[in-house]
């Protein structure tokens, strides 16, 4: 690697540099302490910062229309995902148009790497990644998300809908 | 013994044989979903189409039969379109089930759409409804929409089985698998339609959504449920076993197996074992157990003590520890615990016997080998007048089949020493006090072995996985018993050079725990 070295006399004047650098904290200094609703800093926990809508963040189970699970246990996610932090129980459901369901859907989320393979394998888009990328936690026990978890957190208000639909789809007999 | 070639290749086939069996001898891969080696030829798939030269159209070759220098080929773009088109008529009313569907993963049409499809589908019209999750019987559940009408079950329970209760009804496009009317599928072999189903309508309730298939690894065993030793595979991974399924072997089982059988794997799985061994009521690992029942066989008269087998280990085990009580303990009390006599000789005319050990010649073998005569009546005697003082028991593996196990027992348990040697857990084992010594065993997936079948034919099997890693196998019991410790097999020297000698070449390294048809899909 090479180090380019100034040694020109004009770099001795290191004055006018420093003078100008501080103006500038000082500009900065009076516009916040004048005009605060123009501060380019967030305080944090208060003050959030959105990112778009297409940012990959915290996993999200989709429901029906009727609020029920959307995922069918296939196990496509959990056979395509790199980081194996996906673990499924697949049940047989009560009603036989709906067949198969899981009863338990983990993800350590300590392990995922937020690829977003999981969504991509996803026949039914039953997960998805979300916008939220807040993954704070006491204990380990609190980083494995379970069913309830990853579908009906209260910041969801009771679910996200997908926009396919079984029951339409078999009305115009897919 | 005529001749013919297929795919240019010239092959010599048995007189007879149709074209689809000459291309199993040939080795060419060939579309096909009804045809199945042991049933009859239905021929209405329409898939396995072939071009004979000479012949202006396609024809079948599971109902055409090879004549001598018949030139046959199906690569052909002629036979690839038709079965592309036949493919999209099956496809026509087929759902996409596939992410519920218990068959991905194993499923003929995922196979020949792979192979002879891929093309864009140009159906407009809507899907035909069926009845989805139909209830068959006890074991078998169906799902018509997905049935490609096949009729391979429906022969299997004409021909095979016997009992005729599949039948197709309807017609058209509305056509539908079902039983008839108050015909339960309830027969010992039902569960053979769900293996030669080549899609997902007829799964097996046992099975159902428990594992995908992609997550099971398989090994090649002999059936532990009776004495016609079925050839099986026995699936697994590391949460324990999941399910078995036949293997083709002419001399035993032919294509099939009985469903009692294919319950053979529960009593392998660990919430079914015994995982600690217990010496006089303290807890321990199962060799130290079996190390200090040895204080109690040291200091017995030969003539005290008596062993107890049951036909459900292998010939090397009962090798193993008949000598080492005929030779360490001097005693030739050595006794058969015959489980449901009465119905021992029984036979359903099909596979499964009434003897249901996997091993009961194996057994008599080295019995009559060391000369042992002894019958019941003698320890039943020596137990109620007390000569007997030290009982030791190879007790059953699959403890379903002993329905008398609670009254032996009790009988055994009579003796002052009682040393239980068995792989499952037992409540009426477990509870009992006093100088009783229990060691965990290892089955029939864990160890290495022969067992010899009704007819005297030896199959050796080979160790699948270990469940319980801690568990003696009846070897190994012995040689803890008569106090001796356990040897590593060491047969080379450590490390050689830097060859291993089984050194897993790529064709193996297939077969590898975490790559095994993982990415497949």
């Amino acid at each position: 690697m090479s180090v380019m070295q100034n040694n020109s006399e004009k770099s001795k004047w290191y004055l006018p540099g420093v003078l100008g650098g501080l103006s500038v904290t000082m500009k900065h200094m009076v516009t916040n302490l004048l005009n605060r609703k123009k501060m380019m800093t967030l305080n944090y926990p208060e003050e959030k910062y959105d990112y778009s809508p297409r940012f990959k963040g915290n996993h999200v189970l989709t429901v029906k229309k009727d609020g029920s699970l959307r995922c069918t246990a296939c196990m496509l996610c959990a056979t395509n995902c790199p980081a194996e932090c996906i673990k499924i129980v697949a049940a047989e459901h009560n009603d036989p148009a709906v067949e198969k369901f899981p009863i338990a859907y983990e993800i350590d989320i300590l392990r995922c790497v937020f690829c977003g393979f999981c969504e991509e394998a996803c026949p039914v888009d039953a997960i998805r990644l979300g916008p939220e990328w807040q993954t704070p936690a006491v204990n380990g026990g609190q980083f494995i998300y379970d069913i309830n978890h990853l579908a009906y957190r209260p910041n969801l208000k009771g679910g996200i809908q997908t926009h396919v639909d079984d029951e339409e789809r078999h009305k115009q007999g897919i | 013994m005529p001749k013919c070639t297929i795919n240019g290749k010239e092959v010599e086939v048995k007189e007879g044989s149709s074209i689809i069996e000459a291309m199993q001898v040939s080795g060419d891969r060939i579309a096909h979903y009804c045809w199945h080696p042991g049933l009859s030829v239905a021929g209405v798939c329409r898939l396995c189409v072939v071009e004979i030269e000479g012949n202006p159209r396609v024809q079948i070759a599971c109902n055409t039969m090879v004549t001598e220098g018949m030139k046959i080929n199906n690569t052909s773009e002629k036979v690839k379109d038709t079965v592309k088109w036949g493919l999209d008529f099956h496809l026509i009313n087929h759902p996409l089930d596939c992410p519920i569907c218990d068959q991905a993963g194993e499923c003929g049409l995922q196979d020949q759409y792979m192979e002879y499809g891929k093309y864009d589908p140009e159906m407009a019209e809507a899907k035909v409804k069926k009845h989805k999750v139909v209830d068959l019987g006890p074991t078998v559940v169906l799902d018509s929409e997905r049935c490609i009408l096949c009729s391979r079950c429906v022969r299997f329970t004409e021909e095979v089985s016997k009992t005729n209760e599949l039948g197709l009804f309807n017609r058209g496009d509305r056509t539908e698998i079902g039983t008839h009317d108050g015909m339960p599928l309830d027969n010992n072999y039902s569960l053979n339609t769900v293996d030669i189903c080549p899609v997902g309508a007829l799964t097996s309730k046992d099975f159902r959504f428990r594992q995908r298939v992609w997550y099971l690894k398989d090994g090649d065993s002999v059936c532990n449920g009776c004495s016609t030793g079925c050839n099986i595979k026995v699936y697994y991974n590391k949460e324990g076993l999941f399910r078995i399924k036949p293997v083709y072997n002419e001399k035993v089982n032919g294509h099939w197996m009985c469903d009692s059988g294919r319950n053979a794997y529960k009593f392998v799985n660990r919430e079914a074992r015994l995982l600690k061994g217990v010496a006089r009521g303290v807890e321990m690992a199962p060799g130290a157990a079996a190390k200090n029942a040895n204080e109690v066989l040291k200091n017995t008269a030969g003539d005290a003590i008596a062993l107890v087998l049951t036909a459900q280990y292998t010939l090397e085990e009962y090798e193993a520890i008949i000598k080492t009580f005929v030779e360490e303990f001097k005693t030739k009390k050595v006794f058969f615990w015959i489980n449901n006599k009465e119905t021992f000789d029984s036979f359903d005319g099909l596979l499964s016997r009434g003897d249901k050990n996997p091993n009961t010649k194996g057994l008599l073998k080295v019995m009559e080998k060391h000369g042992i005569t002894a019958t019941w009546n003698d320890l039943s005697a020596g137990l109620a007048n007390g000569s007997i003082k030290t009982v030791v028991v190879a007790g059953p593996e699959n403890q379903v089949v002993f329905p008398e196990y609670a009254e032996r027992l009790k009988e055994l348990s009579k003796a002052q020493n009682l040393i239980w040697m068995q792989s499952g857990k037992n409540e009426a084992l477990s509870a009992l006090t006093g100088n009783v010594w229990i060691i965990p065993m290892k089955t029939f997936v864990e160890k290495d072995g022969t067992f010899i079948n009704y007819s005297g034919l030896e199959q050796k099997i080979k160790k699948v996985t270990t469940v319980v890693s801690e568990a003696l196998t009846l070897t190994e019991a012995a040689l803890l018993l008569a106090g001796k410790n356990l040897a590593m097999p060491m047969t080379a020297p450590f490390m050689p050079t830097n060859q291993r000698p089984d050194q897993v070449e790529l064709e193996h390294r297939k077969k590898n725990e975490f790559v095994f048809r993982r990415g497949s899909l």
